[in-house]
């Protein structure tokens, strides 16, 4: 049977396809935009909002940090909770919502796509077994691949073709989508309990940080990757790291990307870019990092911008979160991973009466409005680690009524008069901007509008939100409101929330990438791989890769190597 | 013959997936790799040999059609049923029994709550600082047991895992670690150890406190003897955590189930903490099952909480201790019970058995056992592992699948939780109607 | 004055399984102004299934209430098996007469229970203010934080006739507990401020705490071996010696204050 539906009248902004606030007929057959429909059901858009449906670059929504965030928060877990319905199952969590939960919510907010942030190789099967029950939601995962002894021995002896095929076995191996980088090197020296920054030596394997950056580069762009590394740099959340942050951007200026593309997406850049040398001294250095990105191309960034209140921190950088821990003094989990990764946990207070968390809010917002290309970065929370996904609404308002944030500053901190920039700012971005870096620029810094996510141009895939609000609305709380709770979004061409409440919870699709490798070098590498599997690992190799059984609804991106 | 390797065991918490099994005319016959315990299990045992239903105090054999209808009367019907189990089966057939759970509004618990639950509790306090097990081959110099002898309850984990295994900075095995052992006899395991504490039962707590003071440098402070060990013993072993690169504390149901409970792990986790301040230390439970650890993860990320979950206001209300399936039996909440892959006739306490003789039993199982003696209704399975394939998660949280090695006639525990919750879905409707 | 008495029915709890009642909705506020078909409308959970008050309860309602505060709550029968008595509650007063489950007072802000006998675990979990009076046993976490939470009772006054269980006080940060009898292992556990007094012993108390006082009348039985002692002080015409802790924590953070007879 051919489904059609036509959204007809909508105020449309697809910035991928320069549409740019024009009253806009979509036509969709089949889970596809088409260009005409002849007897479609009909959604009245007449004044409202329409954009593609919503891609997040960088969440932590599913596998085992994640859960270990749920498992140890339940008092976090009754913060959110919702009864089943007939669509939905139950729902519980805030910043660690359950997985059910995820996808609802998402969906609400009018996204489609979202990127869990950092896969541990080891335990790839877990975060397939979590994306998979999150309903609605196509989503895809990044492998970390930048503190595998592999990756370091290959750095050191310098063989990028090998380091090359290590990738692509790795990737292909754990279902993935690119390469993510987390404090390199400083993961591993976490085993010890020690950490790096970027040109310290990690203990034992005699490479740098710098160079396992530069060497994930050149390997990243050996295949027609569709993102470029994704990369969480070292010394994160320190005092004075923004030239740590803008040296590590420098290491991969002069690498030739694929494609028209960055050949670094620096993630979270909010934790990247302090200024001082104390958290007493501390302030925004945001004015520097968005100068380097305005002033070049190779590196795209996403914010990582600040929601205030309590929220679960994790990532795969150890030692930061050891740091975190010792200065709040709540419950901690590690979880060292062997010879790839590891991952700390915490959870974590923002408060606008800190000096400290006042002038990290700051910081998130001013990259924003500093860095002059929309097309060069995107918005995030690096959910839940500066906030959960819930609070994207908020920021949104923010970036768009100057009012807005000059009441919020009004009520924080009074160092944000001192230390930041954000006061001094007048710039509000438009529904267009807002677009881009919430759909446009994120699925095109991931090649996903290649493969239909992202923008409405014909052949796209049908994923739209209709938000209930008029482009001409300057009212920082009904845009809030309005992107909190769309009016329709539809995924696939299927309605999937109406007026607020999701009325369908279809299976979402999961998006990886097989960079294809010359086999003779296959075949080398996989001699080195597979000594340590004898050797070092405590699974073996052929229980290792991720079985089709885990990805049910599989969208698969060939990465030819480039001759 | 066949012979399939990298076979991996569904017996304990261990999960070794380098076995191999010979395999002749759809029956295992040879194991090898395998502990003794986990190849009992891989060369199979006597069978539940077809669904059944009790009919005036006896079973009478039926259908599965039969069994898996009546099982859905049972549970539509109740008022607060109990669905108890899921950790030796795999995370497929854990995810439809949440599910199920949710529909008919039940208390889901898992087999933690009777082992490793304290741990959960403990890890909501304090957090865990932990790693994979390959973590502790490669790098662990110093090994702990605290209340747990892995040499008989789990065979291949101080050989695979930690103190014997040989890795990257421990090429020679034992001869570059140490082994510490506090237990309250001298176990097996504690008879290899470098140092030996005898502590008095039910005193972990205290000698827990006393390392922490120690180790955080208040040596004043702690008395001569603590938990009956003397203060000299404690100094030397405080001194073996400092100089250690990478110490691992492993603990067991010895201090999870004995005075304290919980907050001995609480404590234990503090230890650790205490430790990490002067070098590199982690802390592992030693899981039982070969699937606890799984079913306590698929439950975390369905419904937020990992065991102890009551459903029956169509949210998650989490409360071990008030929804812990022996609490609930002991008190007589549950007017139904639904026990699959567990053995609560062997393993819960007298008066909860009591009140599970007066209300309906569903058993879902590949083997007989005290359960089946009063389970109303019972339901054979594939075994997970043998007959059936699917997701674990060894004690370390590393996802592993289960192979497929002999094919089978029964039904696997994933299909027959599909088709009760069908059924209890098509009751419901009709009872809408 | 309002008396709103509301007796269990006896057929509720005679069959082979005792389900519970959660009754937070049976509190004077939520009841205030409500005549008696209404309060017999009012939803409570049995088991996996919301009931009527009126179907569970034996439901009679004698004066008026010109306020909250003049609103009082007599609950009867068995109720053993009847949760969340006065949980949330903001004011007015419920008296429950016989041992009563688990969760009484918890999350409660202001206003009076009193348990005539005893209250099972969870008793003033979380309380923020207001008097619990329980005259029999309380069972273990009285007064204690929810699960993963890092505070327990913030304020109010909570006193128990006879013995408590495991770990009462646990996280607490303000108000007070009086405890006649004795108490199980780990009284005052992680407390961070507030007071527990307890006249009969206890067993070892004040492990992990940060702050608040603990008074012990009766024995410490396995006193932490990581408090110091600081020497001896006089309350109400007796001796006692006078500890900080817990050193566990590390010297920075123990500023809790052990006094043992």
């Amino acid at each position: 049977m051919v489904e059609e539906l036509l959204i007809r009248n909508g105020v449309v902004y697809d910035p991928i396809n320069g549409v740019n606030g024009e009253k806009k007929d979509i036509c969709i057959r089949d889970g596809k935009v088409v260009e005409e429909v002849r007897n479609p059901k009909v959604i009245d858009a007449e004044g409202r909002v329409v954009m593609p449906g919503g891609v997040d670059i960088h969440a932590h929504i599913a596998g085992g940090k994640v859960n270990a965030g749920r498992l140890f928060r339940p008092e976090d877990g009754r913060k959110g909770r919702e009864a089943k319905t007939k669509v939905c199952r139950a729902q519980s969590g805030y910043s660690v919502p359950n997985t059910f939960a995820t996808g609802y919510r998402y969906a609400k907010m009018g996204y489609t796509f979202v990127m869990e942030a950092a896969m541990p190789p080891l335990a790839a099967r877990h975060t397939h077994e979590e994306m998979v029950d999150i309903p609605i939601l196509d989503n895809a995962a990044m492998p970390l691949i930048d503190n595998n002894w592999m990756t370091m021995d290959y750095v050191k002896s310098g063989d990028t073709d090998l380091l090359a095929a290590y990738i692509a076995w790795m990737v292909k191996a754990t279902k993935g989508y690119g390469v993510k980088v987390v404090n390199p090197g400083g993961t591993e020296a976490w085993a010890w309990a020690k950490n790096c920054d970027l040109n310290d030596a990690v203990p034992y394997f005699d490479v740098t940080p710098a160079e396992i950056v530069k060497s994930l580069a050149v390997a990243n762009e050996k295949f027609e990757m569709p993102h470029s590394i994704h990369v969480h740099g070292n010394m994160l959340g320190h005092p004075g790291n923004y030239k740590v942050t803008t040296s590590t951007y420098d290491l991969v200026k002069g690498i030739t990307p694929y494609r028209d593309r960055p050949t670094m997406h620096a993630t979270h850049t909010q934790f990247h870019s302090y200024g001082g040398t104390t958290w007493r001294d501390f302030e925004s250095k945001a004015g520097a990092i968005a100068d380097y990105v305005n002033k070049n191309e190779h590196v795209s960034i996403d914010l990582g911008s600040v929601i205030l209140g309590d929220t679960t921190t994790m990532t795969a950088d150890g030692p930061m979160e050891y740091s975190l821990y010792q200065i709040t003094g709540r419950k901690w989990t590690n979880h060292d991973v062997e010879l790839e990764t590891g991952s700390g946990i915490t959870p974590f207070l923002y408060s606008g009466k800190v000096s400290v968390h006042t002038i990290q809010w700051a910081i998130g917002q001013e990259l924003a409005l500093l860095i002059k290309d929309p097309w060069k970065l995107a918005l995030t929370t690096d959910h839940p680690n500066a906030g959960p996904f819930i609070g994207y609404p908020i920021i949104i308002s923010m970036l768009m009524s100057k009012r807005r944030r000059d009441e919020s500053a009004a009520d924080m901190h009074k160092v944000i008069y001192d230390r930041a920039e954000l006061p001094s700012i007048d710039r509000e971005y438009d529904l267009y901007e807002i677009a881009i870096i919430t759909r446009g620029m994120t699925a095109k810094t991931l090649g996903l509008h290649e493969h239909g996510k992202g923008h409405l141009g014909v052949g796209a895939d049908a994923d739209v939100a209709i938000y209930d609000m008029s482009p001409e609305e300057h009212d920082a709380g009904k845009i809030q409101k309005a992107f909190l709770n769309t009016k329709y979004t539809i995924k696939g061409g299927e309605v999937v929330v109406k007026d607020g409440e999701v009325v369908a919870a279809p299976a979402g699709r999961t998006f990886f990438v097989t960079p294809e490798c010359d086999s003779k070098l296959m075949e080398e590498m996989l001699v080195d791989l597979k000594a340590k599997f004898e050797h070092y690992y405590s699974v073996s190799f052929n229980n290792y890769p991720v079985q089709d059984a885990y990805v049910p609804n599989p969208y698969e991106i060939k990465a030819p190597w480039r001759s | 013959m066949v012979e399939i390797t990298d076979v991996v065991c569904s017996l304990c918490g261990c999960v070794c997936d380098d076995i191999v099994v010979e395999v002749e005319d759809n029956k295992v016959t040879k194991v090898k790799g395998a502990c003794a315990v986990g190849k009992s299990k891989l060369m199979g045992h006597g069978r539940i040999e077809s669904p059944a239903i009790r009919e005036n105090g006896e079973l009478r054999d039926c259908s599965y059609d039969e069994a898996i209808k009546e099982a859905a009367e049972i549970l539509a019907a109740a008022r607060r049923p109990l669905l108890y189990g899921w950790s030796s089966t795999v995370c497929e057939a854990d995810k439809v029994g949440i599910e199920l759970a949710e529909e008919i509004g039940a208390v889901i618990d898992n087999t933690a709550s009777v082992c490793h639950g304290p741990s959960v509790l403990a890890i909501q306090d304090v957090g865990l600082p932990s790693c994979t097990l390959g973590e502790v081959k490669n790098r662990a110099d110093l090994v702990i047991y605290w209340g747990a002898n892995p040499a008989a309850a789990h065979a291949n984990h101080m050989k695979r895992y930690s103190y014997i295994s040989k890795g990257y900075w421990t090429e020679e095995g034992k001869k570059n670690k140490k082994l510490i052992v506090v237990d309250v006899r001298k176990t097996a395991t504690a008879k290899m150890a470098d140092v030996f504490l005898q502590i008095e039962q039910g005193k972990d707590y205290l000698v827990f406190s006393a390392l922490r003071a120690l180790l955080y440098g208040y040596e004043d402070v702690v008395p001569e003897v603590v938990g009956g060990i003397p203060k000299k013993d404690l100094l030397e072993t405080v001194k073996m955590m400092k100089e250690a690169k990478f110490g691992i504390i492993f603990f067991g149901m010895g201090v999870t189930h004995t005075r304290g409970r919980h907050n001995n792990i609480v404590n234990a986790i503090q230890t650790t903490r205490a430790a990490h301040t002067h070098t590199k230390f982690n802390i592992m439970p030693m899981r039982g099952h070969y699937n606890v650890a799984g079913i306590n993860q698929v439950c975390t990320w369905e419904t937020g909480y990992p065991f102890a979950v009551d459903l029956s206001r169509g949210y998650a209300w989490y409360n071990p201790g008030e929804q812990s399936a022996t609490d609930l039996l002991i008190r007589r909440e549950c007017d139904a019970a639904l026990f699959i892959a567990s053995d609560p006739g062997a393993h819960f306490p007298g008066e909860s058995i009591r009140h599970l003789a007066k209300i309906p039993v569903i058993q879902i199982d590949p083997f007989p056992n005290p359960t089946t003696e009063f389970a109303n209704v019972v339901i054979p399975t594939a075994i997970s592992g043998i007959e059936a394939e699917g997701n674990v998660y060894r004690m370390d949280n590393i996802p592993i699948r289960l192979r497929k090695l002999v094919d089978t006639e029964y039904m696997a525990d994933e299909e027959i939780l599909e088709r009760i919750l069908e059924e209890v879905r098509a009751i419901k409707e009709k009872e809408g109607e | 004055m309002q008396t709103i008495r509301l007796k269990l029915k006896e057929e509720i709890t005679s069959g082979n399984a005792k389900i519970p009642i959660d009754v937070d909705s049976l509190t004077p506020d939520k009841l205030f102004g409500k005549n008696e078909a209404e309060i017999k409308a009012v939803k409570v959970w049995w088991g996996n299934r919301e009931e009527n008050t009126g179907d569970l309860f034996d439901v009679s309602v004698e004066g008026e209430a010109g306020s909250v505060e003049e609103v009082k709550i007599v609950m009867e029968g068995d109720l053993s098996r009847v949760k969340h008595i006065g949980d949330g509650m903001k004011a007015g007063e419920i008296e429950a007469i016989g041992d009563v489950d688990m969760h009484c007072g918890a999350m409660m802000t202001g206003g009076k229970i009193t348990v005539r006998g005893n209250a099972d675990c969870w008793a003033g979990r979380e309380m923020r203010g207001g008097e619990l009076i329980i005259e029999g046993d309380a069972g273990d976490n009285l007064c204690a934080m929810y699960r993963g939470e890092m505070t327990g009772m913030t304020g109010g006054k909570v006193t128990v006739g006879g013995n408590a269980g495991e770990c009462a006080g646990q996280y607490m940060a303000g108000g007070e507990i009086l405890i006649k009898g004795n108490t199980s292992i780990l009284t005052g556990l992680n407390m961070k401020g507030g007071k527990i007094t307890i006249e009969g012993d206890a067993v070892m108390p004040g492990a992990d705490m940060t702050g608040g006082e603990i008074t012990v009348k009766g024995k410490v039985l396995d006193m932490m071996p990581s408090f110091r002692f600081v020497g001896t002080t006089t309350i109400e015409g007796e001796e006692y010696k006078k500890y900080i802790g817990d050193l566990a924590m590390t010297e920075k953070r123990a500023k809790g204050v052990l006094y043992v007879r």
